[in-house]
Formats: structure tokens, sequence, C-alpha cells
């Protein structure tokens, strides 16, 4: 069995960002050569997530909109305070909060040397504490 | 819009070029977080709206044998990026001190002079170290950004950075302009009663200590020090500073606004005592 790790570097540029990334997986997972098995899709940060909708502008900023207005930036959280590990103020408990509802992750069935996905998902890399820069890692698994 | 206090210790095109400044602003400067791209700034600096933002290094060659970014470094990230507006800072233990800012004035084109009693360990009211260098400020005709207050640098001393130890300065130099940063925090009441009296000394607003940029602006500006004070007798004395990358830049931009102050309080705030204490042209 493959086992084939990509870690793809992004720059976000706003504080909260849908980013379709639908079509660089696809391209991955074709050129991968794995005819049969697991795409997964990861965030490597407690920031910024990875999710699936329908790839319309609406949806996009429904989403970041809700997601703001059920997890708001005033609220009494206690990470809001100096840590010393970063030696940076935490004051991002929203961005953390936020990616723990929408997930870190998905993953799709390769089949036939092609990711096996609805034809309304679009998978998006959401930053939630931009601008900046990240990594997500596409990892196929399979024959 | 202009951000006055801002440390360039997480870029990652100058901190590769230079491993020993990596190492040293983790171990000195206390800062771990890693490095981002150049771009990251700008892009932070647009999503909170600020349109510049003045760079701040340290030298603290004599407390701790380097420095945190050198003035040659800050000149050139402005060369780089010219939203950036570089400062200078020189040790004030070496006697050299005030030749080696004219240099980074007259040479670099930077543009005020940081100081940070509490990690470059000296007195503020030092006459035969510190006072040459206020001098030098005086005949460049530079503002001096002074830290104050709560030093997050692991070894730095408060006890030198308490802004009641400026006053004697504050009057010999009447000609050079002294920002207290932090609001000098806990010495708020002592930096404020400096500011109120004093045409030369002003305060930043890079105050936080706990919570959020809201929560300690509201709790510092508004309730200890007090709208209706900051309107009628500090409208002219008070600069935005975030201490970017300590404190993001977009949360501090949106802890000054919920204050709701006066417009003519804000834009002073955030851009033209800036513009004042710097020489540039003041918006309408």
């Amino acid at each position: 069995m493959k086992s084939i790790i990509h870690r793809i570097e992004i720059q976000t540029r706003h504080e909260i960002e849908l980013i379709n990334i639908t079509e660089k997986v696809h391209q991955l997972v074709e050129s991968s050569g794995v005819k049969s098995g697991t795409a997964f899709i990861l965030s490597l940060h407690t920031t910024a997530a990875i999710t699936i909708n329908e790839g319309i502008p609406d949806l996009e900023a429904d989403i970041s909109n809700f997601i703001q207005k059920i997890v708001p930036d005033d609220n009494h959280y206690n990470h809001a305070r100096y840590l010393p590990s970063d030696g940076q103020m935490a004051v991002n408990a929203s961005s953390h909060l936020r990616q723990a509802l929408l997930g870190f992750q998905v993953f799709f069935p390769i089949e036939n040397g092609k990711l096996l996905t609805g034809s309304r998902q679009t998978m998006y890399f959401v930053e939630l504490d931009g601008p900046q820069y990240r990594t997500y890692v596409v990892q196929i698994l399979g024959e | 819009m202009i951000d006055f206090h801002t440390h360039p210790v997480m870029i990652k095109e100058l901190i590769d070029s230079d491993p020993d400044l990596d190492r040293n602003i983790h171990e000195k400067f206390g800062f771990y977080f890693p490095p981002q791209p150049l771009e990251c700034f700008t892009l932070e600096m647009d999503e909170a709206g600020v349109d510049q933002a003045v760079l701040l290094p340290i030298d603290v060659t004599t407390a701790h044998g380097c420095k945190i970014v050198t003035n040659e470094q800050v000149a050139k990230l402005v060369e780089q990026e010219p939203r950036f507006i570089g400062f200078a800072s020189v040790d004030p233990n070496l006697p050299d001190a005030p030749a080696q800012l004219k240099r980074a004035v007259q040479k670099l084109g930077l543009r005020g002079l940081k100081l940070d009693p509490s990690f470059q360990r000296f007195n503020l009211n030092d006459k035969k170290m510190a006072y040459p260098v206020y001098q030098a400020a005086a005949e460049l005709e530079i503002p001096i950004l002074m830290h104050t207050g709560l030093s997050w640098v692991p070894s730095g001393l408060a006890q030198l950075s308490q802004p009641i130890n400026l006053e004697e300065a504050v009057q010999t130099f009447p000609t050079v302009n002294f920002i207290l940063a932090h609001f000098s925090w806990p010495w708020v009441d002592e930096a404020v009663m400096l500011a109120v009296k004093y045409p030369n000394v002003f305060l930043d607003t890079a105050i936080l200590y706990s919570g959020t940029p809201k929560n300690a602006f509201k709790k510092i500006m508004a309730e200890q020090v007090g709208v209706d004070v900051m309107e009628r007798s500090l409208q002219n004395k008070i600069v935005f500073g975030s201490n970017y990358p300590r404190v993001d830049i977009r949360r501090s931009v949106r802890g000054i606004k919920a204050l709701e102050l006066s417009q003519p309080l804000t834009n002073a705030i955030f851009d033209g005592n800036a513009r004042r204490l710097l020489k540039m042209e003041v918006n309408q």
C-alpha cells in the first residue's frame, strides 16, 4: 500500500476566509497513481479548519457570518491572557472555538483513480485567525 | 492610520538570513511564535486598516550581547516595504551611542529612537549615559519611544521603567518628544500625570496585560483614566500602538474603536498625533 503525503502551503489574506482547495486535492489524487484507497485532508493548525460545503459565494458568506455570530469575539474566555510559551498575548479564543466547530479534517474514498465526492461538495481551507502562512496536508493512502 | 509600536521579530526573510537573530529573539526577547513571510505583516496591516507601521529594534549589546534587529536591518526592511517607518535603537551603556544614533538617522534615514530601560538595563535619569543619547535625539529632532511599565522580556526589570524617573529628563530636554509605551501600565497614573503636564510627553496604547485588547482598553483607558480626561486633556497625546506581534493589530484596532471615543480623538489616536510626532503631513 502506498502512503503519499503532500504538505501544501498557502498565504491567507484575511482574518476569516474560505479558500476553495477542491481542484488542488483532485489533482493530487489523480496524479498519485493510487486507484483504490482514501485521501485525508487535514489542517495543521488549531485556528484554521477544513470543511465541506456547496461551493457558492452566498453560502461561503453565510458560513463566515454565522460562525462569527455563534462564537462571538466578545465573551468571557479563559484564553485571554499572556501566553509565556508563545511570548504573545493569547487573544484568539474565538478563532480556536470556531475551528473546533468546523473541524480540522475531511476524507474521501478513491475509486478508479479519482476522488469519490458528491457533485456539489466543495473542499475549503478555512482561515479563522488570518492573515497567516498556513499548511494543510493531503495524505493519499491506497494501491 | 499608523501603528506606532511594532517589532520586526517574526519576519521569516529577515530571520532566515540571520540565525543569531533567530536565537536571540527566542532566548533574549522571549518571543517563540514561528516566523511568517514579510507579506503576512503587511496583510495584517491591511486587515486592521493600518497604512503604516513603526518598526522598533532594541540594542541590548551591554546587557545581553546582541541586538534584537539591527538599525541596518530596519533600514533594509524600510527599503523593501515603504509602508514601514524605521526607528533606530542604540545602547545607552556604550559611550559611542550618540554617534551611533547620528549615523542611524543621518546615514540610514531612521526617524526615531527606541529605548527599553528594562531590557537594556539603564536608568532613565542616568545623566552620564542616558542624557547624551537624549541630547543627540534633541539635536537630530527625533522622537524617543520609551518602553515603560511591564516588560514581557523574560529578564526585563520593570523597576527600571517607572515613568516618574523620566521626569527630570523630560524637563531637561523640552524639545524631545518622549512617547511612553504601554501607557506605562501599571504606572498609568504617573504616565498620565506626565502627559497631562508636559507638552513633550505622549502615550502609546500598547497596554495589554490580561484579557483581550477590548477588555484592557476599556479597563485602563475608559475606566481608570476616563474618556472625559482623554477627550479634554490627552486629545493630542495618545498614539495607537499594537505591540505586534505580541498582540495582533486587528484586535487592537477593534479594541480602540469599541471605546466609541469622539471622532476627533479617534482620528488623533489612529493618525494625527503620530503624524505630528513624525513630522508628516496631517490628514484633514
